[in-house]
């Protein structure tokens, strides 16, 4: 490294020295109290919760549930990046605002909007009656499908934004070069765009799984107790049964899943960078 | 009540108040884990969380000499040689919603009643106010009478489980579950208090709490103060105050309760003829981590 570059790195000290003593430290500090009983060393917290079935029901269905919200912001998303990666002026800003505005109201005040809306007497089930499509209410409140709109909804930013940095950059003369050899749409998009895109596709889901598997208040309003996620026994574990061992357990588990997920969705995105 | 509380103490005792509202658990964590330098002087928190406090060393004993207004409260209010005492009391029974279920909650067993499928929150026993539809299942499983039942858990688990087919949920967040009651999504809210269903039902909403004929129970709220907290002095004074005849009208009026004081006379009258419950908090206090692990995984979907 050159003189010049070497003082160029320093510029990273800030942020490595913030996160090494808010993120990297502490989380040591938590993984060494799940290995740690009475001072000595030892697995037997994630034995027993390995061995405790309704704990891997919810390990389950917190990894489900982060799963499927995935998907379905990637399905909103997507269109959506391509919509803003061709706008201009106006509708751009439009686009931007409409993206980044809604993450400045808190997740309680939507969790209570939401309630409004898929309520018994709600506006949505109000509708599907009005027209015909269900006899009766559909009971929409305290069900997984309620949380992972609600999720979607609220981490769909984070899918957005990448797809449509990525699709920004793409240059627009190669579908058309494309075009131009006779391929069809469909031809050019599995092609040429999507193949193009998929850094950011990467990038998007891994922010989006990451902040779905972790999410404590969004399950802790949407479907409440009954169906608890890895987030809501941790809180549960330091909180109410005052098992520190178990909840730093817990905490490492979910850290371990999502720092896989990251790493594993970096390496496809150098790959899929690399290929281009 | 921070609205009532923050200006009396700053003229009565001159003190600015820094007030950290959360749950009862919360508090007991911050207390835990800042115990080598406390940084809060006074805490107001549940019961059976206070025991855990006195357990864990947390508290010291709030004492006549510098809170004389102590001498007035009832003998039950007063905790554990002074650790803590409650400083009001509100009544616990079943919240309804009046446009829905006009005919009020005459029995607990109206939780489990066919007709309330889907129809009742209860809250988890992670909140202190869970414990109500334990104990009463304990009771209406058990068949005994209160003092012996709320030892039957099993018995109480058994019934609880029954319940699942009502349940629309379970709360940790009382407010979120309040409004489902108010927008009539639900008709029962269990384990509900005066404290708060009543001051509700005041403003107009459509909600009234009921006090069934099996029984209603005691709400804990208590005063304690924190060991080597900053500012003894007037944290005691704080106590004292919070004790005394002006705060206890206005306080028990507010949030229409029942005043620890004996010479005060205002706030919440507990229902007639209906018997009022006090547990014994050290039981619940000793098995409560236990019961909330077995409590999660019967009501889980």
């Amino acid at each position: 490294m050159t003189g010049r570059a070497e003082r160029i790195g320093l510029l990273a000290l800030p942020g490595l020295s913030f996160l090494a003593v808010i993120y990297a430290l502490p989380l040591f500090m938590l993984l060494l109290k799940s290995v740690q009983i009475d001072g000595q060393f030892s697995f037997a917290e994630y034995v027993a919760f390995f061995s405790d079935s309704y704990n891997l029901s919810v390990l389950w269905r917190t990894v489900r549930v982060a799963l499927l919200t995935t998907g379905l912001a990637l399905i909103i998303a997507y269109p959506t990046a391509i919509v803003m990666a061709r706008a201009k002026g106006f509708w751009l800003s439009v686009f931007l605002v409409a993206m980044v505005l809604p993450m400045s109201v808190g997740v309680v005040v939507k969790a209570f909007a939401w309630t409004i809306l898929f309520r018994t007497r709600g506006v949505l089930n109000d509708t599907l009656m009005s027209l015909g499509i269900t006899d009766a209410p559909i009971r929409m409140l305290f069900t997984e499908t309620a949380l992972i709109i609600g999720a979607a909804n609220v981490f769909l930013p984070f899918m957005v934004l990448p797809i449509y940095a990525v699709l920004r950059q793409m240059d627009s003369r190669l579908p058309e070069a494309a075009a131009s050899l006779g391929a069809t749409p469909v031809f050019r998009f599995m092609n040429v765009t999507l193949p193009l895109s998929l850094p950011g596709v990467v990038a998007g889901c891994a922010f989006t799984f990451s902040l779905a598997i972790s999410m404590y208040v969004i399950p802790s309003l949407i479907v409440g107790e009954r169906q608890q996620t890895l987030s809501m026994l941790t809180a549960r574990s330091f909180l109410y049964l005052r098992n520190e061992a178990l909840g730093a357990t817990i905490s490492s588990i979910l850290l371990l899943i999502a720092i896989s997920v990251v790493l594993t969705s970096s390496w496809a995105a150098n790959r899929l960078g690399a290929r281009q | 009540m921070e609205q009532i509380v923050v200006p009396h103490m700053k003229d009565a005792i001159g003190a600015d108040i820094l007030f950290e509202g959360t749950k009862s658990s919360v508090n007991l964590e911050k207390m835990s884990s800042n115990k080598d330098a406390p940084y809060l002087s006074v805490v107001q928190m549940d019961d059976p969380v206070m025991i855990q406090a006195v357990e864990a060393d947390l508290l010291t004993p709030i004492t006549s000499g510098p809170v004389p207004n102590m001498s007035d409260l009832r003998p039950d209010a007063v905790h554990m040689d002074g650790m803590w005492c409650n400083y009001v009391q509100p009544w616990a029974g079943v919240a309804y919603n009046t446009d829905f279920k006009s005919g009020g909650v005459a029995s607990w067993e109206d939780l489990w009643a066919p007709e309330a499928k889907g129809q009742l929150i209860i809250p988890s026993l992670q909140n202190t106010e869970g414990m109500w539809t334990l104990f009463m299942s304990a009771m209406l499983g058990s068949g005994k009478p209160f003092s012996e039942a709320q030892y039957e858990i099993d018995a109480a688990f058994e019934k609880l489980e029954e319940l699942k087919p009502n349940l629309l949920s379970v709360y940790t967040t009382m407010s979120q579950a309040f409004n489902l009651l108010e927008q009539g999504e639900i008709t029962m809210l269990a384990g509900n208090f005066s404290s708060y269903t009543l001051p509700r039902k005041a403003t107009g909403v459509p909600v009234d709490l009921a006090a069934p004929s099996e029984g209603i129970f005691a709400m804990p709220s208590g005063i304690c103060l924190v060991k080597g907290g900053p500012n003894a002095e007037l944290a005691e004074a704080y106590v004292n105050e919070m004790l005394g005849p002006d705060m206890q009208a206005a306080i028990a009026d507010f949030a229409t309760s029942v005043p620890a004081n004996t010479t005060v006379s205002a706030g919440a009258i507990i229902p007639d003829g209906v018997p009022i419950y006090a547990p014994d908090w050290a039981f619940v206090a000793a098995n409560r981590r236990a019961w909330i692990e077995r409590f999660d995984k019967l009501m889980a979907i």
